[in-house]
């Protein structure tokens, strides 16, 4: 998920298209991504540690008010961090079920109960599979309109059918003192009796039998045992909810359940299920062991100083005092943030590995000039006309600049990018495909390129219009 | 982050291109790019086609990208060698731009040139003194280099 380009406009074309605004304000406006260790400018702005922290180091005002900010300023924000790791938790089985209805109402069968929603939070608490938030449950109950509870379990056992093989169970959730409201709705939607398995013992009874009985049973022996498997440990956290937890199959009489959570298909997603991002909202606490790393006066340091600095945190003292200043300040940078802002900071190793990683990425892109990547695309273009352009980018920006020249060399894309453009003017068109009228041979170089153009090349017909 | 950021944008600029504007990557360079604008109706400029081109530094979004203009095009902000004079491109960068944002503002400098902080004094001063003047040329321009 990290790798991937993912955008707001993923929902532009779902069942719920407003859910594009919540997922832009869970970015950062720095990196475009979601806010990773987010901390708060007095002004109001929030930013991940790392963007904001590297951009004050160039330029010391807000990106967004553009006000005037020092890196002492910003405060970590534990609350939004926590809604953003459980939103990205959440967010693919999200797009996939508000997808799938979208392309096929018809395939649902109970499609005739669920109005096609308009809103969100419905979505939103049968996919938050994180959190045991009992007001959610009171609001729904309280309700008391069956149909309106239909329709969430509809939500839910449809894609959860989806998502799920038969084979996993899924994990209801009633507390005992529901259980009168349960069995009303047990009333209204009347099922026949059934066996289910109990989650701890693996033994089959009737699903009445298993909540009423069984379960406590079972419970108290395990707990006496002291032997928790992890599916209790997870019920045991609330003691009320874990009274009335139970399993049943997936297809089996899940309207008879009051509230209940989808239990994540992998075996990793139950790991996942255990750090309740709730929890560690709750229990966060500024790591005050890390002394914030100070700014350094440079231009006023000795190399021999600037080494001595250095090996004192245990960093390289290779290559010049520019390289020496920039890993230093990279190093702070990453230092701070991880131990100023972060709800879970890695360890000084994990730290040192990221400021090499960095160094690397930057030998690489210095490495990499222009001229060795225009390179590559000129081999593509047949090395006669390799020269060419190197030297007419040489003269760019001066007036021995060969516009003519230029313009034949890219005449190709030149007309496309017109044509683009055309296009926009005359009719703001949903689908831009400039990308696909770019030579293709060129893309396929590069994997990540190449496999949007097939994408779109699939998606998107070609245009009949010539320029 | 400057990879991810700059694919980011393209597949933002491919969803939801800016009006009567286009751009992409040059090849197999994510960091270089070509944009076209189309010269807005209610200017001298309209009818043509000026294109420009890109380069987003390796710091990037925290240094803001280099624009220039290849089309020759006779503007009080824009000078000979197609250099732009844009308070965004320079200390009013922010890293919350994007470069959809930064074509749209070139757009809205072709129809409002800003003739107080001047590239080219002497197309200013004509912008400023001979308004009918300017507006001729630059369609003159736009004809011969645009169309």
């Amino acid at each position: 998920m990290e790798n991937q380009i993912s955008d707001a406009s993923d929902f532009t074309h779902s069942r719920i298209p407003k859910l594009s605004q919540l997922d832009t304000l869970l970015r950062c406006h720095i990196c475009k991504d979601f806010l990773k260790v987010p901390v708060l400018t007095p002004c109001g702005h929030t930013f991940c540690s790392l963007c904001i922290r590297e951009y004050i180091s160039v330029q010391a005002k807000c990106p967004l008010c553009l006000t005037e900010l020092r890196e002492s300023m910003l405060r970590s924000e534990f609350l939004v961090s926590e809604i953003v790791e459980s939103y990205k938790v959440v967010r693919d089985d999200l797009l996939d079920i508000l997808k799938q209805r979208k392309e096929s109402p018809e395939s649902d069968p109970d499609s005739s109960i669920i109005e096609v929603g308009s809103d969100p939070e419905d979505s939103l608490i049968v996919n938050d599979n994180q959190s045991d938030d009992t007001s959610d449950d009171i609001k729904i109950l309280q309700s008391g309109k069956p149909i309106s509870l239909k329709r969430i379990y509809t939500d839910i056992t449809s894609s959860s059918l989806r998502t799920a093989p038969r084979s996993k169970y899924f994990k209801t959730n009633i507390p005992m003192k529901r259980s009168s409201t349960a069995s009303r709705i047990d009333s209204i939607l009347k099922k026949p009796v059934e066996l289910v398995p109990c989650p701890i013992c693996e033994k089959y009874f009737p699903v009445k039998e298993l909540e009423r009985t069984h379960l406590d049973e079972c419970l108290t022996l395990q707990s006496l045992d002291n032997k928790l498997t992890p599916l209790t440990k997870t019920a045991e956290k609330d003691e009320v909810v874990s009274k009335g937890s139970t399993v049943i199959p997936p297809n089996k009489s899940l309207l008879s359940r009051s509230l209940w959570r989808m239990k994540p298909r992998e075996e990793e997603g139950e790991k996942e299920e255990k750090v309740s991002f709730v929890d560690k909202y709750i229990n966060s606490t500024t790591d005050i062991e890390h002394q914030r790393l100070p700014k350094l006066d440079f231009p006023s340091m000795t190399i021999t100083q600037i080494k001595q600095k250095l090996s004192n945190l245990g960093l390289s003292t290779t290559g010049t005092k520019q390289n020496m200043m920039a890993r230093y300040n990279y190093y702070e940078i990453l230092w701070n943030s991880n131990f100023c802002d972060s709800l879970n900071p890695v360890n000084v190793s994990e730290l040192k590995r990221q400021l090499l990683n960095w160094e690397a990425s930057r030998k690489v892109h210095n490495g990499t000039n222009l001229s060795t990547s225009i390179g590559n695309l000129m081999t593509l273009r047949g090395t006669h006309k390799q020269n060419d352009y190197k030297k007419l980018l040489d003269n760019f920006k001066t007036d021995k600049f060969n516009r003519k020249e230029w313009c034949i060399l890219f005449r190709k894309q030149f007309r496309r990018l017109i044509k683009d453009a055309k296009k926009g003017q005359t009719s703001r068109t949903l689908n831009a495909d400039h990308i696909q009228e770019f030579d293709i041979e060129e893309q396929l170089t590069d994997p990540d390129l190449s496999n949007d153009l097939f994408d779109k090349l699939d998606k998107t017909p070609q245009n009949p219009q010539n320029p | 982050m400057s990879t991810k950021r700059i694919s980011k944008e393209l597949r933002d600029i491919e969803r939801d291109p800016p009006t009567s504007c286009s751009a992409g990557p040059v090849g197999d360079d994510l960091y270089h790019w070509q944009a076209s604008i189309m010269g807005p109706p209610d200017s001298p400029y309209a009818g043509g086609v000026f294109f420009l081109s890109i380069h987003f530094p390796t710091d990037y979004p925290f240094k803001p990208p280099k624009i220039a203009f290849t089309t020759k095009i006779y503007h009080p902000n824009i000078n000979a060698n197609g250099n732009i004079c844009l308070d965004i491109l320079k200390d009013q960068w922010s890293p919350a731009l994007t470069l959809s944002k930064v074509l749209l503002s070139i757009c809205s400098l072709l129809t409002d040139a800003n003739p107080d902080d001047p590239l080219v004094p002497e197309i200013a001063h004509i912008y400023k003194t001979d308004r009918p003047k300017y507006e001729t040329t630059a369609r003159e321009w736009t004809k011969k280099y645009a169309v």
